[in-house]
């Protein structure tokens, strides 16, 4: 078109110049006409250069080759979706059955896919601080303390077989230890244990060190078996309404560890029984009540003193203030006690939960024979020990208060202002020891005949894993308190009053 | 003497209601074969009740023949197993010994009452015209088949392509192995068991060509517009023979051993064989076989004896670690 145009114009040009030339009719007209020429010409030539510049048209699609490209990119698209799913599904067939492995505040564990095998490594730490107020000049009873240093392993193997070692490296009786059983569970109604572990006596003896609300226990945990070695068949039944346990043991003394062999032949009988009548009851105010009764038998046979009860705080078997301090000892003036006969116990105990508030209460009869022996007058008497608490506790940040631990809602982490649980705790406690021990098998002027305690703290929560303690306990005696320089003289001759603290790590 | 022999059968009758147990039987089986055992199990159920009385509850599990041995090796508490092939049955037994060794004698025609082969399922038109395994291994032709090491229905596809290579390169074993792995070169996507392969191709409309069970082929067929896929039978296969046992320590332990064996050994009565058929399984018993004859294609076929020299042969050399297949995948990386 636009050649076209060139052209016109250039042949107008022409014919108007033509018209010019005929009317010159000279020989300039012919040149001037060779010129215009020339012009045309150059102008056809350029529309030709701008002709060949010019794209060629595109030429006709290949539906064919297109449809068969098209099937292959699907093909292939189909081949990987399908890839990556049978590829999820390898994954997920290798994680059902690729070992788990976790850490958190419950310790590290390593279990297989199924749990049928698993291994937990956890422990407890507690640093203790006692202070003791006007002791009667007692001296090296003010302490930094390792309570408590326990590395625990517990695990399952095969699904049913569940084991427990923990050793203890604190306290002042050197590493030995505590707690090592294997416990075939067939289910939850059904188990037996075997191995060393605490007696199914005491309430606050079967609660856990971990768990506990003042540093030390009560005075009537003094009368139940601590740990020991044995069989025991127990279980939930009921979906945990009522609870059962009943064991045959070596045997021990009030508040004695086992060592881990028997002193003699004969053994021991736990047993205990516990209800929670109303834990599933529609009522939650009713839920956490709960209420039994423990008890334990022992016929020794021989005579022996490790039968009688722990040497805590003293040279002799007796029993301990919860400064860990003797007040009261076998102690008769050039003769010696010896366990001989019959020893049982029975201890009535319940606890109530709800909400933030706890109540806690236990009383332990411990009925044991022995034997004056040495000097005259001999005898053999039995002598019937009591002790009874009571410990209340609340949650001043409302989380719950159970058996065992408070667990915080907001874990302590100043810099978002929150700061854990806090939790008040108060307790009285008292033990009295049978008056007719005295003179015979025990020094009336050393020993007391009686202790009362009241104590009270505070818990501070910061998290699962980490607590600090702090609390007051008085404790008065009734008896004793005459001279001597040791226990259970010069701890009876003035009250106790003894602050304690606890930092205490435990996962 | 009338009313004395009706009190007679209905006490008698009384007394086998009063005693009728529930009794629960796991079978384990391989892929395929989920229609045919909810068909044999009904008949079975049916069966047992009116012979014994008891009420009996047959629960499946399915999936590629290797994963379910290994499954029952590792505790899953199979009564019967019937799996693709007998290797596997072996492995259960050798590292088990949950039945014993000779677990194949105990019933007719080595513990299989009914064969299948390995045949071939194209799309509707054939458009990549398969005819035989050569066609497998062209360029360009994508070739469907399940993974070996965890399905049996893929070990037999995969010693029926290698058999298929040594009758026609006269038993040359090097160029048996090179007509192999170009097929396997082919295979985009190894599914684990049989029935997830004839899903992808079925289903999903991946690839050109499944190398399939034959019943599979033919419920595929069937189940399917027959128009959209076309089933091609090579020239040469090889005879599968699916095995079935009772598992010995599970049925002693369970108390099921009587109805466990009487579950298997229905497999081979009419009654059995007949559901066999209808699913597309060849059927052991002639009568049977000759009736539904016109069903299977006529198939030259070869036994894993003949070619191989048995399942505990082949599998040491082509399925175990490092075997054949495994050297095959690793050089197709």
């Amino acid at each position: 078109m636009k050649r076209y145009g060139i052209i016109l114009a250039g042949a107008l040009l022409a014919l108007r110049l033509g018209a010019s030339c005929a009317m010159a009719q000279d020989t300039n007209t012919l040149e001037l006409i060779k010129q215009l020429q020339h012009r045309i010409d150059e102008l056809e030539q350029k529309v030709k250069t701008l002709e060949g510049a010019k794209p060629p048209p595109p030429p006709a699609t290949n539906d064919a080759a297109e449809k068969q490209r098209l099937e292959q990119l699907d093909q292939q698209v189909k081949i990987l979706q399908h890839q990556r799913e049978l590829d999820d599904e390898a994954a997920q067939a290798r994680a059902s059955v690729a070992p788990k492995i976790s850490v958190g505040d419950q310790g590290f564990s390593f279990a297989s896919a199924n749990g049928n095998f698993g291994v937990q490594f956890k422990g407890v730490l507690q640093i203790d601080s006692r202070t003791f107020f006007d002791d009667a000049g007692i001296t090296g009873n003010d302490s930094f303390l390792l309570r408590r240093a326990r590395p625990v392993l517990q695990g399952t193997v095969f699904r049913d077989f569940d084991f427990l070692f923990v050793p203890d490296f604190g306290g002042t009786g050197g590493a030995q230890i505590f707690d090592a059983y294997l416990n075939y569970r067939y289910n939850d109604a059904l188990q037996l244990q075997a191995g060393k572990f605490k007696g199914p006596v005491g309430l606050e003896q079967l609660q856990a060190d971990r768990d506990l609300l003042f540093n030390e226990r009560a005075l009537p945990t003094g009368l139940v078996p601590n740990r020991d070695i044995g069989f025991e068949l127990h279980g939930d039944l009921l979906g945990g309404v009522a609870t059962y346990a009943a064991g045959i043991f070596n045997g021990v003394g009030d508040a004695r560890l086992s060592n881990n062999a028997d002193f003699e032949d004969d053994k021991a009988f736990m047993g205990r029984l516990m209800f929670q009548p109303f834990k599933k009851s529609a009522a939650p105010a009713l839920q956490g009540f709960g209420f039994g009764v423990a008890g334990s038998f022992e016929d020794i046979q021989g005579t022996n003193t490790a039968a009688l009860p722990s040497t805590t705080g003293g040279s002799l078997p007796g029993y301990a203030t919860v400064g860990q301090q003797q007040f009261f000892a076998y102690n008769p003036t050039n003769a010696a006690v010896v366990a001989s006969g019959e020893h049982w116990r029975v201890s009535p105990q319940g606890y109530y939960y709800f909400g933030p508030f706890g109540l806690l209460g236990e009383y332990v009869i411990s009925n044991q024979r022995v034997s004056r022996i040495g000097t005259a007058p001999f005898d053999s008497r039995r002598l019937q020990n009591t002790g009874w608490e009571v410990t209340g506790s609340w949650v001043l940040t409302g989380e719950d208060a159970t058996y065992g631990s408070v667990i915080p809602r907001r874990n302590f982490d100043p810099r978002q202002h929150a700061w854990g649980a806090l939790q008040l705790v108060a307790r009285f406690s008292r033990l009295d020891i049978d008056h007719s021990v005295f003179p015979f098998f025990a020094d009336p002027a050393t020993s007391a005949r009686s202790a009362q305690e009241w104590s009270v703290g505070l818990n501070w929560y910061l998290n699962r894993n980490v607590k600090v303690m702090t609390s007051f306990s008085h404790t008065t005696f009734q008896g004793g308190g005459g001279s001597g320089s040791s226990a259970p003289a010069l701890v009876t001759r003035e009250a106790e009053n003894a602050l304690f603290t606890r930092v205490q790590l435990a996962f | 003497m009338k009313s004395f022999l009706t009190a007679l059968t209905v006490l008698a009758l009384s007394s086998v209601w009063t005693n009728a147990k529930e009794i629960t039987l796991l079978n384990v089986s391989y892929d395929p074969t989920r229609e045919l055992y909810q068909d044999v199990n009904a008949a079975f159920a049916k069966f047992w009740q009116a012979k014994t009385g008891d009420q009996l509850n047959i629960q499946q599990s399915h999936g590629g023949s290797g994963k379910q041995a290994r499954s029952v090796i590792d505790g899953l508490g199979a009564d019967v197993v019937t799996l693709a092939l007998a290797y596997d049955i072996d492995a259960i037994a050798e590292k088990s010994h949950l039945l014993p060794p000779d677990w194949q004698k105990r019933l007719p025609d080595n513990s299989s009452p009914y064969t299948s082969t390995i045949v071939f399922l194209v799309r509707k038109g054939n458009p990549k015209g398969i005819k035989d395994w050569d066609d497998l291994v062209k360029p360009g032709v994508s070739v469907i088949t399940p993974n070996p090491k965890t399905s049996g229905g893929a070990r037999w596809n995969y010693l029926a392509a290698w058999g298929y290579g040594l009758k026609k390169f006269d038993r040359s074993e090097a160029k048996a192995l090179a007509f192999v792995a170009s097929l396997f070169k082919n295979v985009p996507i190894l599914d684990s068991g049989a029935r997830g392969a004839t899903t992808t191709f079925v289903q999903r409309g991946i690839g050109d060509v499944l190398i399939a069970w034959e019943n599979e082929a033919l419920l595929s067929l069937q189940e399917f517009a027959k128009g959209d896929f076309e089933l091609i039978a090579p020239s040469s296969s090889i005879l599968a023979e699916p095995p079935v046992a009772w598992v010995d320590k599970v049925v002693n332990r369970r108390g099921t051993s009587e109805v466990a064996e009487a579950y298997l050994r229905f497999l081979y009565t009419p009654e059995g064989q007949e559901l066999a058929a209808k699913h597309f399984y060849r059927p052991r018993l002639d009568s049977v076989a000759l009736k539904h004859a016109a069903t299977f294609p006529k198939i030259n076929l070869f036994t894993i004896d003949e070619l191989f020299g048995g399942w505990q042969k082949a599998q040491k050399t082509h399925f175990s670690e490092g075997g054949i297949f495994d050297q095959l995948q690793q050089a197709n990386r």
